[in-house]
């Protein structure tokens, strides 16, 4: 029964990619055939320095409470002729899993974490606010893990075995490609969301061997797409 | 507002909320990766003077439980060269019987110990939990035993390791 839900996981996630990677032609074919100012210096009178805005996660936030993990997570960008977008993400990921129902094992971890990148508006019309965007980042996390299990049975031996480690120090350097979108709604308030892969740039899981929730990115193994939905306001 | 009439903005404005149903879409599966060869044994090497040899006694391998009962880990081991031993989880020192019945009939008991660090070793929530181990020691009375020494500490997933070798005073 496990085996067939893997499998049924297994084709889900290849349709789930191919989705993905659908959408991502779509965007890139109509960048290619309008976009002819893709990381081209747009000639106007727009001043070089747009100002600052922040943005709220609120794909993180709704995780944290539906599930087991999450992260809360703030950015900050600066808009350089609405072109060029530099950004701070800062967010405190967490999860709390407890006693799970099969395997029995407690996994808890709350950690800060940073993201740092930049994003480039790839329309062709720049200023009108509302923004296609293709953008790097680069993400580090140090955390510390709890993991443990109640007292079992060995098989053998039947002596009574605790299992689990405290305290245990990890940390986590990662890149992520992402494409979003970004859409002036009322006033100074934008809303958009973007697409993210994540690939693991260098490691430390501890002596356990591997940490299952890192704080900002993610759960490990399980996908390598992340997700945000952002609140956005310009100040 | 400033209403854009190109046809990016047209697209653009509902695509926000079309990214919420994407969003639900992700988190939506999740999969399962437990490793599949999830066995953690000690594999050992039946040798003689000239490398790997064949066992032509027949072996049998017991301990004791927390309660004092025996169990038995290996049964009529024979006519092979290699064999894998269950380790304890969490026990510093695993004692183990070793009986050898020679092609002659005679039967031999020697006791082993082996010392060993156990690692907690964790995949994910959603698999079991495993202990890896290192070998530190091994030692053993010397009736059907020659002698037992560690060529590989590291106890793990990996059935491809061998980590001890064996050496029976009955091979020839």
């Amino acid at each position: 029964m496990i085996i067939q839900y893997m499998k049924k996981c297994d084709i889900r996630k290849r349709r789930l990619r191919t989705i993905v990677i659908m959408l991502i032609t779509y965007h890139l074919s109509l960048l290619t055939s309008s976009a002819q100012g893709f990381l081209k210096w747009e000639p106007d009178t727009v001043p070089f320095f747009r100002g600052v805005a922040v943005s709220f996660d609120v794909a993180g936030v709704l995780q944290r409470k539906l599930s087991d993990y999450g992260q809360y997570e703030a950015a900050m960008r600066i808009n350089l002729h609405d072109q060029y977008f530099p950004t701070l993400e800062l967010g405190y990921g967490e999860a709390v899993h407890e006693n799970d129902e099969v395997t029995g094992i407690t996994y808890r971890t709350k950690a800060p974490y940073m993201r740092l990148g930049v994003d480039v508006n790839v329309m062709k019309r720049k200023h009108t606010g509302n923004r296609i965007f293709a953008g790097l980042r680069y993400g580090f996390t140090s955390y510390k893990v709890d993991m443990d299990r109640m007292p079992f049975p060995d098989p053998v031996w039947q002596w009574e075995t605790s299992f689990g480690v405290k305290d245990e120090k990890c940390n986590q350097h990662w890149a992520e490609v992402l494409l979003g979108i970004d859409a002036k709604v009322l006033g100074p308030l934008h809303l958009g969301w973007s697409v993210r892969y994540r690939r693991r740039l260098a490691h430390n899981d501890g002596r356990p061997g591997k940490a299952w929730y890192v704080p900002g990115y993610g759960i490990q193994e399980s996908t390598r797409l992340g997700y945000t939905f952002n609140a956005t306001i310009d100040l | 507002m400033i209403i854009n009439k190109s046809f990016f903005a047209k697209l653009i404005k509902p695509l926000p909320w079309g990214g919420v149903g994407v969003g639900l879409f992700l988190y939506a599966c999740s999969s399962i990766d437990c490793p599949v060869q999830n066995t953690v044994a000690t594999y050992y090497s039946v040798r003689d003077a000239s490398g790997e040899a064949t066992l032509n006694d027949t072996l049998w391998v017991l301990t004791r439980r927390c309660d004092g009962s025996d169990t038995l880990l290996l049964n009529r081991f024979t006519g092979q060269s290699a064999f894998s031993l269950p380790v304890s989880y969490s026990h510093p020192e695993d004692t183990l019987l070793f009986v050898v019945a020679d092609t002659a009939g005679i039967w031999t008991l020697d006791t082993l110990w082996l010392k060993k660090d156990d690692i907690p070793h964790f995949e994910s929530v959603d698999c079991s939990a495993h202990f890896f181990h290192r070998l530190t020691d091994v030692r053993c009375t010397h009736n059907g035993i020659d002698s037992v020494s560690i060529v590989n500490p590291t106890v793990n997933y990996d059935p491809n390791t061998t980590h001890l070798y064996i050496y029976f005073r009955s091979e020839k």
